[in-house]
């Protein structure tokens, strides 16, 4: 099922929870919505659902505007963080509950119900009440009666963020397989951006009501188009520094502070002479013996597989990332090699990047 | 090293008896005893009654409170020593003993030196006539007279007898009581044997100031037995006396409620027979669950009555509270706010000032044929129409506080799993608030259970009263009311209140919980 969202807008009030909202979600497709706290996916999410009606805009699904259209009649699933299940209801009367509400006989609600539990691996859950279940047990019930309808959208609604970090992990690859298996277009909602990053096929960053950029992760994380994404996207986050544009063409350089970086020629053709905000992420940033820039180490923090630094030159601080193994102590001068292929450069005007629009 | 480290308290003074420390904080804590009871006592006397007074109240439970707080203060004080000592020295009992003693005594000490300066205890003025007597054969004899006492002011003399006051032949021991019992001032006419003639003569009572120096020492064992006792006595057991006590009245009432059901009369928790005799325990009372009472009314359609009015006050009271309660949580609609701000209003309404209009109300309804016949004035659909009305705000407050608990998720799934919002209220919402419901539910039925006032003002005559309309009969305004009779109809009534709070204390009580959370 194809699903078109065109101009968007739900305001609660004089507020706006989305702000002119348009992207189309191919048939099959694994969307995630992506954003801080507040920002307005959810109730993008809860409008497609038809939980809430649209202020203006309207929502295809396929051909089909269904803008009014009640829940019961739009064929979806949905996935609460909360779970949602009844409580009053074994898990078997929770996964049948949509069916029942079909229409569908006894027998064959027996029969779906007993697949759909298999598949999730609950099959000998079924006579346990939901408060008797652990909180991946839960979550399996909770997509389990999503499923069980074949409904032709799947919503997620941060679903893994009441889960442990370990069950999280393994839940992100399963809900990522089936919903490949069963390719039912499906829009997931999330603040975490691993979770986007790892399971969609596109992501919709969403900033206070306002969609900022909707591509594919690799795009999103290698080609951001404006400082917000590139601010939002990757862990550690990006650094970015004021930095004065100069040189003839072929030959541009970046002035940042007493560090000066050499453009590669490939941007010629973009940058011009003049103010920018260079970005560059920690990973383009390498220690080397020497010949490098020297940085003086202000604060050193573990993370276990490497440790993040803290390496100030002049007034401008840079996170980079290090071999624990080397083990740099706060006050140490290191040498550092920045990779300028991955520079990225913005305007500090409009905040869009000079490389990619 | 380890555990040279760990401090040891009284290391040094182990083998000690006399400790220092644990008498002054066996002392200190009767002293703090003393002094809130004190406190206490003069903000009751002191403070409270004269407050009272003045708004012309007559009333005597803050001087007997005090008085009481007075000669208990001691007795609370010495305790207090004892169980304080037994915590300062736990595992030391005879160091205790010897704290709690001497703490008790420095005690007794301080609170004999306040009632000297207060009068109050073995210092307190009492009525005497000044004078020392004896019992003989012939009566009571003057031994001596205080110069310038009662006594000698009236010219009784040493050597006289006392036989008798007025006609009225005594002994010592009635004399006493006799003088104990008057007033300062109060006139008591003797006569006398002196020297063979018998005189009249009529003494004054007046106000001794000696010392009782009996009652003295009968406080100091007393500080000392009960310093004692408290080193003995258990410390968590102290919340349950001091709750009992104060359950005590409760109790007692309803003790006497139950004797006096089965007894002709009764003198306290005494019953009694016609002549004054412990015993006369009957099935008198109760005779109204077989015979028809008063103006032949069997108690048994009156129950049917009240059972009708409460039941149909359940099943309106839950079904419209129920859904007025969800639209108002989970609905916006005009209008939504002043409508809650109303239903609070009306929920502290006095429903006395509306009686009159609800009267027209009724009489209104009477006349529309058959809905009249149900709900109409003097009907029983009538009285709990009305009831209901009163009972819905807080029905419809407390059930938009349980919906309130429920999770939104719960219900937005139930929708997009294909539920019309009717049916995810009553499959889904509704089974999440049965704690709620049920409680509600038994709240209505007792209070249209034991309704008084509505049933009393729109129902006249004999087919549409209830149980507490019943029971107010026997209250009459000209002849002499049966109280057995009335407590025996009132435990009648009270019996399936009490079985429904037995039986679903659990529920009630999740009313004042407010509602509960979405679970899992």
């Amino acid at each position: 099922m194809k699903i078109a969202i065109e101009n968007l807008t739900k305001k609660f009030g004089p507020v706006f929870g989305v702000n002119d909202l348009s992207l189309d979600i191919k048939d099959g497709e694994f969307v995630a919505f992506l954003g801080p706290s507040g920002c307005g996916k959810t109730t993008t999410l809860l409008t497609v659902a038809g939980i809430y009606k649209p202020t203006a805009g309207t929502i295809r699904f396929g051909e089909r505007i269904i803008n009014t259209v009640q829940p019961r009649d739009r064929n979806i699933g949905m996935v609460f963080q909360s779970y949602a299940l009844y409580p009053h209801m074994t898990v078997f009367e929770n996964i049948a509950y949509p069916l029942k509400l079909k229409g569908v006989s006894r027998q064959d609600q027996h029969k779906h119900v007993q697949q759909v539990a298999t598949t999730m691996g609950i099959a000998e859950l079924l006579e346990r009440r939901p408060g008797q279940l652990s909180g991946g047990q839960q979550q399996r019930v909770a997509l389990g009666r999503a499923l069980v309808k074949e409904p032709d959208v799947l919503l997620f609604d941060e679903p893994l963020s009441n889960l442990d970090a370990r069950l999280r992990l393994s839940m992100r690859g399963e809900i990522k397989q089936l919903q490949n298996r069963l390719g039912i277009t499906s829009i997931y909602v999330t603040h975490d951006q691993v979770e986007a990053l790892t399971m969609a096929d596109r992501i919709a960053v969403i900033s206070k009501g306002k969609l900022q950029a909707f591509d594919a992760p690799e795009d999103l994380y290698d080609r951001p188009k404006t400082l917000f994404i590139a601010e939002f996207i990757g862990n550690p986050p990006m650094n970015f520094a004021t930095a004065e544009i100069s040189g003839d063409k072929g030959s541009l350089t970046a002035q940042i502070g007493s560090l000066t970086l050499e453009l590669p020629s490939k941007y010629a053709e973009k940058v011009a002479r003049g103010q920018a905000i260079v970005g560059i992420r920690p990973e383009d940033i390498t220690l080397v013996e020497s010949d490098g820039v020297v940085g003086n180490v202000f604060v050193v923090e573990p993370l276990g597989r490497e440790d993040m630094l803290d390496v100030r030159i002049g007034d401008q601080s840079f996170l980079i990332l290090a071999d624990p193994e080397l083990h740099i102590k706060a006050g140490d001068n290191v040498s550092l090699r920045f990779n300028t292929e991955e520079l990225q450069l913005f305007d500090p005007q409009t905040e869009k990047s000079l490389l990619w629009n | 090293m380890t555990t040279a480290a760990i401090p040891q308290p009284d290391a040094q003074s182990s083998d000690e008896l006399f400790n220092f420390r644990t008498i002054s904080r066996a002392f200190r804590s009767g002293l703090i005893v003393a002094l809130v009871l004190g406190a206490l006592a003069v903000v009751l006397q002191v403070v409270l009654h004269p407050l009272i007074a003045s708004a012309n109240v007559e009333e005597n439970v803050t001087t007997v409170l005090g008085d009481a707080l007075i000669s208990l203060l001691p007795v609370f004080a010495y305790l207090a020593c004892g169980s304080s000592a037994r915590a300062a020295a736990p595992r030391r009992l005879l160091r205790a003993v010897i704290a709690a003693l001497i703490a008790a005594s420095v005690l007794y000490v301080g609170i004999t030196a306040v009632e000297s300066v207060l009068k109050l205890g073995a210092f307190q003025p009492r009525q005497s006539l000044q004078i020392t007597l004896s019992q003989t054969d012939e009566g009571v004899l003057v031994e001596a007279v205080e110069a310038g006492g009662a006594a000698d002011q009236a010219g009784i003399l040493p050597g006289d007898v006392i036989t008798a006051i007025r006609r009225d032949p005594i002994t010592l021991d009635t004399l006493q009581k006799t003088i104990a019992t008057s007033q300062v001032d109060d006139p008591l006419r003797f006569r006398i044997q002196r020297n063979g003639e018998e005189q009249l003569i009529t003494a004054r009572v007046g106000e001794g100031t000696s010392v009782q120096t009996s009652a003295l020492v009968n406080n100091y064992v007393i500080a000392l037995i009960a310093a004692c006792f408290a080193i003995f006595f258990p410390r968590s057991w102290v919340a349950y006396v001091v709750l009992l006590l104060s359950l005590a009245p409760l109790i007692i009432g309803y003790l006497w409620l139950l004797i006096a059901t089965f007894s002709a009369r009764t003198h306290g928790l005494l019953p009694l027979d016609a002549q004054d005799n412990v015993g006369g325990l009957t099935l008198a009372n109760w005779r109204f669950l077989v015979d028809p009472l008063g103006k032949g009314q069997s108690v048994w359609t009156i129950t049917l009555n009240t059972l009708i009015v409460a039941i149909v006050m359940t099943v309106m009271v839950i079904l419209v509270a129920s859904m007025a309660g969800y639209a108002l949580s989970r609905m916006n609609f005009f209008g939504r706010r002043i409508f809650l701000s109303f239903t609070l209003i009306l929920h502290g309404f006095p429903a006395v000032t509306l009686l009159i209009s609800i009267f027209f109300v009724l009489n209104f309804l009477g006349k529309i044929p058959i809905i009249g016949d149900i709900f109409g004035y003097n009907t029983l659909g009538g009285i709990a129409l009305v009831m209901v009305a009163f009972e819905l705000p807080l029905g419809i407050w407390l059930m938009k506080g349980f919906f309130d608990g429920v999770s939104w998720d719960m219900e937005r799934s139930a929708l997009i799993d294909g539920a019309t919002r009717w049916r995810a209220f009553w499959e889904i919402i509704l089974p999440q608030i049965r704690p709620g419901i049920l409680a509600l539910g038994i709240f209505a039925f007792i209070s249209g259970w034991n309704a008084y006032l509505i049933p009393q003002t729109f129902s006249i005559g004999t087919n549409t009263a209830t149980l507490s309309v019943f029971l107010r009969q026997f209250i009459g305004d000209t002849a002499p009311t049966d109280w057995n009779q009335v407590a025996a109809v009132g435990i009648f009534q009270l019996i399936p209140v009490l079985l429904l709070f037995v039986f679903a204390q659990e529920y009630l009580l999740n009313i004042y919980a407010g509602g509960l959370k979405g679970s899992s």
